[in-house]
């Protein structure tokens, strides 16, 4: 009950809103600055330098007790301004198979001077750090394991530093809504996609694969970059892409049903490998889940969109 | 691009930065402490270092446990305590060290580095010279810059990446720190009773005197006492300091008599001259006063009593600043009738120590004709061959005032004065040693004689008949300069720079000397010696006489306000983000209200692309948009605008509503 009290009167003070339209840009009311415990620690250590100095009457104790004293004072506004008027946006969030480390992007850059040291972290997990120049953006990626398929969110994003010295820590909150596409894991167990899923085809003919030179056709979004007419496109022809021709006898369809497997999740990661198997040896295939049908193609976007039905896969209900 | 992910870690390079500090800071002490303290601080700073550089393991508990021990073990052997400075100070520098070997996370940096600000500050129990001052200074730089290293986390900072920062901040906190230092309200005492020793050794004179006691007290300029007198100040040969009388002798050490009531004859015959003045005395751990020769016994300060020898005693140690007034006879004769009892007293000493000294005391008795010869060829003996210098060489402890008169012949006040007195004696004219302080330095501003423990003096009373009690200053003979004009003067020319001087036919070097004088002196008046006092006098001479802490507090928060946000504001004005070009600022206003209504612009987005997809997505918007965009387009990138054109552009973008 208190856990729920004390999180929504940091809700409240905090500002938590909607998902911001980036760029987002930090701006005075939208930092927040503590002492840290180092901070404390220091106070406490003035103090006690102030009693000493009272007490043995030490004057340059004084002056040593107050000149740390306002470099705490000092130090807070400096620390405040390692963080202000910093511009984010959100920056590459690439997806992933089950299992493997996810990165949840964002991009900073400072209008005036370097910032050092400033870190950025989701909830109670470790902060990745960089320096944010004024030549470059600085990109953080914030490294999560992505252990579930589907939709991998990254919610609200701390961005905080604690520089120069340490004694304040000064944050703001954002949050992009970062998501990341979690693909199923792939098992290997599945083997090769089931051979009577093939349809035959007439032998002989040439299909698209990437054995031997075919032809150029105009370019499509998605194909991949070897495969791309350098050499025309330098000839200043229009952007074109090689196909080439392997002796193929079947047409592939990955279908759910073929994959027997005990649940759903270990469907999903059958399928998963087959596609990616497929797409390894330049088959054209298609994929045929309940409620959903891929029809057969090839190349980097048609891999995406199926890997992206199988994480989004909701066991076809609508 | 960088972009680590790490916690806080220890990097070798930023535990190698706080070693440093801490050698820096600790050095110092080291200097004046025994040699083992050394020896042990420096090794575990050295196994620190190793650890950190080879990355092996740190000691155990039990190795750590077992060194504090016995750290703390050889304190207590060194100085038969652990409590006061001394002893204190060297406990804390060998826990400092300990604390280093067992440094494994942030924190515990952290508490190492607030460990050695408190080093800083025993610095300071010690001296408050302008030097030590400047090179504490930079310890506290270099231990500002390991914090910015230990938090510059996933990169390793360059020496000036630490280093200007540190000193950037050290800046700016420099006028709230003078504000502070002006303003605090200085007390009037300590919060509680200090540890006795805790002026051990450096301060204050001792009921014991010999050869090197007060040549080590000279090289101290923490003030003994400061006076105010009423009407003019006597001449500067007259400022006799009487403090502890020493009539019994050993052979080597002079002693407060323990027989306290030796009937030394103390009836004044004569009294003139009167002078009245109000002393502020240091606090001294002892129970002596200090007046002019010879005290008024109608003005003896409240609650002290004047003995027979003419030393003012209080009943108990003086353990805070207190100030009397009393009055002196600077012309005076007294204790004609000196008892029998006295007269034996005067005139002990030992047969067998100094023998040579013994001999030539009585050579001056058998061919004096009288009392006057003997005094006159002492003079001229002393006259002769002797050197005045702080660095005496060291004498055969048995026989120290023959190794003084017949081999090194260098030596301090208290070589004379013993000597002299014991030369005396031997030729049977009764002598005791007086020590206290002669002269001071008169201060131009509030004209107050500022008497220091470098001012530390002792000298001689004989006996004569149909006269009394009678000061000869031995180190007058000497060194008249000595009683002329003050330690430095006698020294400056023989002890400080002797050769450099010598060739300084411009006086340039002579002038730089008393430059850095003077400066040390203003040093001492209105910084280290800027106490509840000094406080008052400042805002005085502001025209704010008899201030008190209310007010002050009242005026330290004004300040701080104040030159808190002047502070700020420099800080913080400076670099606030350039305003947006006009047209600029009005797109980027236009931008946001459609991607508030979901038609966000992407960031590779050009103006015109961005045009053709809001008029797809929302045709009923288009005209609008297009005439914006254009409007954009030709303000930024095409001919420019007009002030007019631009106001029309802003007032479209205000205008415009996506719905």
């Amino acid at each position: 009950m208190f856990a729920g009290l004390r999180q929504s009167i940091s809700d409240w003070i905090f500002r938590a809103t909607a998902p911001e339209v980036p760029p987002v840009t930090l701006v005075q009311r939208r930092i927040f600055i503590l002492p840290t415990r180092q901070g404390y620690t220091f106070g406490f250590t003035t103090l006690v330098l102030l009693i000493a100095s009272i007490n043995y009457a030490l004057s340059l104790g004084f002056v040593l007790t107050f000149t740390l004293m306002s470099m705490a004072g000092v130090a807070m506004l400096h620390t405040w301004r390692n963080l202000a008027h910093l511009k984010l946006r959100p920056g590459r969030c690439d997806p992933v198979f089950a299992g493997q480390t996810a990165h949840f992007g964002v991009n900073v850059e400072t209008p005036a001077q370097t910032r050092f040291s400033v870190a950025v972290r989701r909830t109670d997990e470790q902060p990745v750090y960089a320096d944010v120049s004024v030549a470059e953006t600085a990109s953080i990626a914030l490294p999560v394991v992505a252990a579930k398929r589907g939709v991998m969110r990254c919610g609200r994003l701390e961005i905080f530093t604690r520089y120069p010295i340490g004694l304040f820590h000064a944050w703001s909150y954002v949050d992009f809504d970062l998501r990341v596409v979690v693909y199923p894991r792939p098992d290997p167990s599945a083997g090769m996609p089931p051979a009577h899923s093939r349809s035959l085809t007439e032998e002989g003919i040439p299909v698209p694969g990437d054995e031997e030179f075919h032809m150029l056709r105009p370019y499509r979004p998605g194909d991949a970059p070897k495969l791309i007419a350098w050499k025309a496109l330098a000839r200043e022809q229009e952007l074109l892409t090689k196909e080439f021709s392997a002796m193929a006898s079947s047409e592939l369809w990955i279908d759910w049903e073929e994959a027997r497997a005990l649940d759903v999740e270990a469907r999903l990661s059958m399928l998963c490998h087959w596609v990616m198997v497929a797409d390894r040896f330049g088959q054209s295939y298609g994929l045929r889940l309940p409620g959903l049908a891929i029809a057969p193609s090839r190349g980097d976007a048609h891999r995406t969109r199926c890997l992206e039905a199988l994480a989004l896969f909701n066991g076809g209900r609508p | 691009m960088r972009s680590v992910a790490l916690s806080p870690h220890l990097d070798v390079r930023n535990v190698m930065w706080l070693l440093a500090a801490m050698v820096f800071v600790v050095a110092p002490h080291l200097l004046r402490m025994p040699y083992w303290v050394s020896i042990f601080f420096l090794a575990i700073v050295a196994w620190r270092a190793w650890i950190a550089w080879a990355a092996i393991h740190f000691p155990g508990r039990l190795v750590t446990a077992a060194l504090t021990i016995a750290a703390a073990i050889a304190t207590y052997f060194e100085y038969r305590r652990i409590v006061g400075r001394e002893a204190g100070v060297t406990l804390l520098v060998a826990m400092a060290a300990l604390k280093l070997l067992e440094m494994k996370t942030q924190r515990e940096v952290v508490l190492s580095i607030y460990l050695g600000f408190f080093l800083v500050l025993t610095n300071f129990l010690f001296s408050q010279t302008i030097p030590l001052g400047i090179y504490m200074l930079a310890c506290v730089w270099i231990f500002v810059g390991t914090m910015v290293g230990f938090n510059r986390v996933g990169s390793s900072p360059t020496l000036t990446q630490r280093l200007r920062p540190a000193g950037a901040l050290l800046v700016q906190a420099l006028p709230l720190m003078v504000a502070f230092f002006i303003l605090f309200p200085r007390a009037s005492g300590p919060l509680w009773a200090l540890p006795t020793d805790s002026r051990s050794g450096a301060t204050g004179l001792s009921d014991s005197m010999k050869p090197g006691s007060i040549s080590n007290l000279i090289k101290s300029d923490a003030i003994a006492f400061r006076v105010q007198f009423e009407g003019d100040r006597p001449q500067y040969s007259s400022l006799y300091w009487r403090g502890p009388v020493l009539a019994d002798f050993d052979g080597a050490a002079w002693k407060v008599a323990e027989d306290q009531n030796v009937p030394w004859g103390d009836a004044y015959a004569r009294r003139e001259k009167p002078v009245t003045y109000t002393v502020t005395l240091e606090p001294h751990f002892k129970r002596w006063l200090f007046a002019l020769d010879v005290p008024a016994k109608s003005q003896i300060p409240r609650g002290a009593t004047l003995r027979p020898d003419l030393q003012l005693m209080t009943s108990a140690d003086i353990r805070e600043r207190r100030r009397y007034e009393t009055t002196s006879f600077l012309d005076y004769r007294y204790g004609e009738t000196l008892s029998e009892r006295g007269r034996r007293a005067a005139l002990q000493f030992d047969e067998n120590r100094n023998p040579r000294t013994v001999a030539l005391g009585r050579q001056w008795r058998r061919e004096a004709a009288d009392e006057a010869q003997v005094l006159q060829k002492a003079f001229t003996y002393f006259n002769r061959e002797f050197t005045y210098t702080l660095e005496p060489p060291l004498l055969d402890p048995r026989n120290p005032y023959d190794a003084f008169l017949f081999e090194t012949k260098q030596g301090f006040c208290e070589h004379y004065a013993g000597s002299f007195a014991l030369a005396m004696r031997a030729a049977g004219i009764p002598a005791r040693v007086v020590t206290g302080y002669q002269g001071g330095e008169v201060n131009q501003i509030n004209n107050e004689l500022v008497v220091r423990q470098a001012d530390a003096h002792a000298w001689v009373e004989i006996w004569l008949r149909d006269r009394g009690w009678l000061r000869v200053d031995p180190t007058a003979a000497v060194s008249p300069l000595r009683v002329e004009g003050g330690v430095n003067a006698a020294l400056g020319p023989i002890g400080m720079l002797p050769s450099l001087i010598a060739a300084d036919p411009m006086g340039l070097l002579a002038n730089m000397r008393d430059a850095w004088r003077a400066m040390n002196s203003q040093w001492d008046a209105w910084v280290v010696g800027y106490s509840i006092d000094r406080q008052r006098q400042f805002f005085a001479q502001l025209g704010f006489p008899d201030v008190d802490w209310r007010t002050l507090g009242f005026w330290l928060m004004a300040a701080t306000i104040l030159v808190g946000s002047a502070v700020s504001v420099g800080l913080l004005v400076r670099d606030r983000p350039r305003r947006d070009e006009p047209s600029l600022a009005a797109w980027n206003r236009f931008c946001a209200k459609l991607a508030a209504a979901g038609l966000a612009r992407a960031a590779h987005e050009g103006p015109l692309d961005y045009l053709r997809r809001v008029e797809a997505a929302q045709p009923s918007w288009a005209p609008q948009v297009s005439d914006i965009t254009s409007r954009y387009v030709r303000a930024r990138y095409g001919e420019g605008a007009t002030r007019e054109e631009l106001r029309e552009l802003a007032r479209r973008v205000r205008d415009f509503r996506a719905a």
